[in-house]
């Protein structure tokens, strides 16, 4: 389980001190689809940069499996995004000089994967997001909807226990959308605690969980059985 | 994991092709001027070194000067202009005739006009002064020398003089090298072996004998037989020496040889430089016996210079003092240096050179490598996002950092590697064009396995260094902004 507990994060831009998340405690489980709304600046990305331990929370403790994620070290952190957490960004976030197969292998590389294990591993599981016949292609030569699956081969490859997606079909046309979404609720169906973060209402209706934050502050926290009421 | 981050680097340098280029070859330019300067400077050290070891480090050159070549007058027609036939003259050479109080005979007017010796008799001055007028200093007597200082193994005498040589139709000033028989006999390596190409070698004291140089025979078409003139007195040609090798280091032209240039400016000294160009370089010379030179010519004076071979195991210092007294002894004048002192001053002085072109090509490594750092701390601005991206998936501080000085490492060992090459060549280039202007002849630049490794790792950790900044300003990057980053 995912727990937020009193979490606050506040940035400071200059002599500006922005609030991200005021008091923020939730709960979120593995093998739930959960997804998090609410308006611009209400909190929702910064909320999924402290699950995925991108960012440390200026009070309040984010705990994970028993771990709190705010104490750890750098290098700890570093290494938990690496086993246990995959990212799905809008922008999809693909290293561009480097092809579909090598920014899919780039985690395991990092991790001292040996290149061909890595290599097989990568086409696997390009080929779970059809894109088998792409991966020797830069970013720039696939189209958003391959980018997208390519990012999320590459939030797969380390089979970690959260996926974490941020707008992930906020780029994409609404049939390959649908098809990224309906992909990342597979993921759900298992053990993985997956979390996406968006605007988009639609993708409420496929919500175990729906969070619906307003300037840093929980508003909203509904399980399916309240949703789909 | 180094293996996967230098893969991850050298795909970086390749995707960034032109900026990689124009980095690499800041340090490139760095790497090449100072392994060319080390290797050229290396080899002019060993070649001059090479030199003096073959003459032997257990000589001791006692030099003095003698009566010196002053001013003197010469009758009977030495006409330079007139006996070349045209065929030879530079500004220079007129201008020393003609400043030095020539009596019209020799102008840029008259060059090639097809004077004759014979035609010429007038009267003229040369330019180093009066040879006859003034007595000789005492010159040592190796004999006596022999038995003042038994450290000594044995000792000759060779004297240099400039003389008024004519042979043919050509006429001119020529070096004229005057060694002792006994000279001869025990240091003929200090005169390059002085071997004898053509005819024999000296075969009599009381006759006028000349053994030739090659490069004076081959300019002046002197042949085994001939007869020239020295000093107006006639000398049958016996030998010709055999080349020193030097022939491709030095351009002499026939006027050099014959004015006798770059040994004028040596005679002032009558030190060490005469000694050494004059022992080294035998191409350029006339050979007249001492035993002949002193009954014959009007000078019977020059620059001398007596070397001697300390015996194994004698001291050199010791043996210097001696000699000092000795010199005291038999009221003469010189004073005594050995090789070895003349190798420490000569490698001295090349040292300091090499370290000074050294520092000066190390001045372009570090612009290099300025230009290194500029490139990484621009490249960590421009893959801000891709730090982003690496830490989201899982990247250490430490292997963004890692990656970044593998990178920057690479650029400055590729550069070093292109560097070395480079310099490599342009060091063999250079030591054909520099070998004549050094006087020491062809040689071989050295380029060690020390330089060679020095400059591998010196630049690759030039090439780290310069990016360290940068990459610790990319690992320290906050992964949440570096994401954010356009």
């Amino acid at each position: 389980m995912l727990a937020f507990e009193n979490v606050h994060k506040t940035y400071r831009m200059g002599e500006t001190q922005v609030d991200a998340l005021r008091g923020v405690s939730l709960g979120l489980l593995p093998g739930r689809f959960s997804v998090i709304m609410g308006p611009s600046g209400s909190g929702k990305s910064t909320l999924m940069h402290l699950a995925g331990s991108l960012d440390v929370p200026t009070s309040g403790t984010v705990v994970y499996r028993g771990v709190d994620l705010s104490e750890l070290t750098p290098r700890a952190r570093a290494d938990f995004r690496s086993s246990d957490v995959g990212f799905v960004f809008q922008k999809y976030n693909l290293v561009a000089n480097l092809t579909a197969i090598e920014n899919v292998t780039l985690p395991l590389l990092l991790r001292n994967v040996p290149t061909k294990v890595a290599q097989s591993r990568a086409s696997e599981a390009l080929a779970m997001v059809g894109l088998e016949d792409r991966m020797m292609h830069r970013p720039s030569k696939l189209s958003g909807g391959e980018q997208q699956r390519v990012a999320i081969a590459r939030a797969l490859i380390n089979h970690p226990s959260m996926l974490l997606a941020d707008e992930p079909t906020g780029n994409l046309d609404t049939t390959t959308g649908e098809r990224i979404l309906r992909l990342l609720h597979g993921f759900a169906e298992g053990e993985k605690l997956v979390l996406v973060v968006t605007h988009n209402p639609e993708i409420a209706d496929l919500a175990d969980c729906l969070v619906v934050l307003r300037d840093g502050i929980v508003e909203v926290e509904q399980t399916r059985e309240v949703v789909l009421r | 994991m180094k293996l996967n981050l230098l893969r991850l680097a050298l795909k970086n340098i390749r995707s960034r092709r032109t900026r990689s280029w124009l980095t690499i070859l800041g340090v490139l330019v760095g790497v090449t001027a100072v392994v060319a300067l080390l290797s050229i400077g290396s080899g002019v050290q060993q070649a001059v070194l090479q030199q003096f070891e073959d003459i032997g480090y257990d000589i001791i050159l006692i030099t003095s000067r003698g009566g010196g070549i002053g001013e003197r007058s010469v009758e009977g027609g030495f006409m330079p202009g007139a006996a070349m036939g045209g065929r030879f003259g530079t500004p220079g050479a007129t201008e020393r005739s003609t400043t030095s109080g020539t009596s019209g005979t020799f102008s840029p007017e008259n060059l090639g006009s097809g004077t004759t010796t014979e035609e010429s008799n007038e009267e003229m001055t040369f330019p180093f002064g009066e040879m006859g007028e003034r007595p000789a200093e005492a010159t040592l007597d190796t004999e006596l020398l022999l038995t003042q200082v038994p450290q000594l193994l044995e000792a000759g005498t060779l004297g240099t003089q400039i003389q008024p040589v004519v042979a043919g139709t050509t006429s001119g000033f020529l070096r004229v090298s005057t060694p002792s028989l006994d000279f001869l006999e025990a240091f003929p390596s200090v005169l390059g072996g002085f071997a004898i190409s053509d005819g024999t070698t000296f075969t009599t004291t009381t006759e006028n004998q000349v053994v030739v140089g090659a490069r004076s025979a081959d300019l002046l078409d002197i042949h085994v037989g001939d007869e020239i003139e020295i000093d107006d007195l006639p000398f049958t040609v016996v030998g010709i020496l055999a080349s020193s090798g030097q022939d491709d280091a030095e351009e002499d032209t026939e006027e050099s040889v014959l004015s006798g240039q770059g040994l004028t400016q040596n005679l002032g000294t009558g030190g060490t430089d005469l000694v050494v160009s004059g022992l080294t370089n035998t191409d350029d010379s006339l050979f007249v016996l001492k035993e002949r030179a002193d009954a014959v010519f009007t000078a019977g004076a020059g620059t001398f210079v007596t070397i001697t071979r300390v015996a194994p195991g004698e001291s050199i210092t010791e043996t210097m003092d001696a000699i000092n007294v000795a010199i005291g002894l038999q009221d003469a004048s010189g004073a005594p240096i050995s090789i070895q002192e003349v190798a420490d001053e000569i490698q001295g002085t090349l040292s300091l050179i090499e370290t000074v072109l050294a520092s000066i090509a190390a001045v372009a490594l570090i612009v290099g490598g300025v230009g290194l750092m500029n490139t990484m701390y621009t490249a960590v601005l421009e893959r801000t996002r891709e730090i982003g991206i690496l830490k989201s998936v899982g990247a250490r501080d430490g292997q963004v950092m890692t990656l970044f000085l593998i990178d920057s490492g690479l650029m400055g060992l590729i550069g070093g590697i292109l560097g070395l090459t480079l310099g490599s060549l342009l060091s063999l280039f250079g030591t054909r064009l520099l070998g004549p202007g050094l006087g020491v002849g062809s040689f071989s630049p050295v380029l060690g396995a020390g330089l060679i490794a020095g400059v591998l790792v010196s630049s690759f950790l030039l090439g780290a260094l310069s990016g360290a900044w940068p990459a610790w300003r990319a690992s320290r990057l906050n992964p949440v902004e570096a994401l954010a980053a356009e």
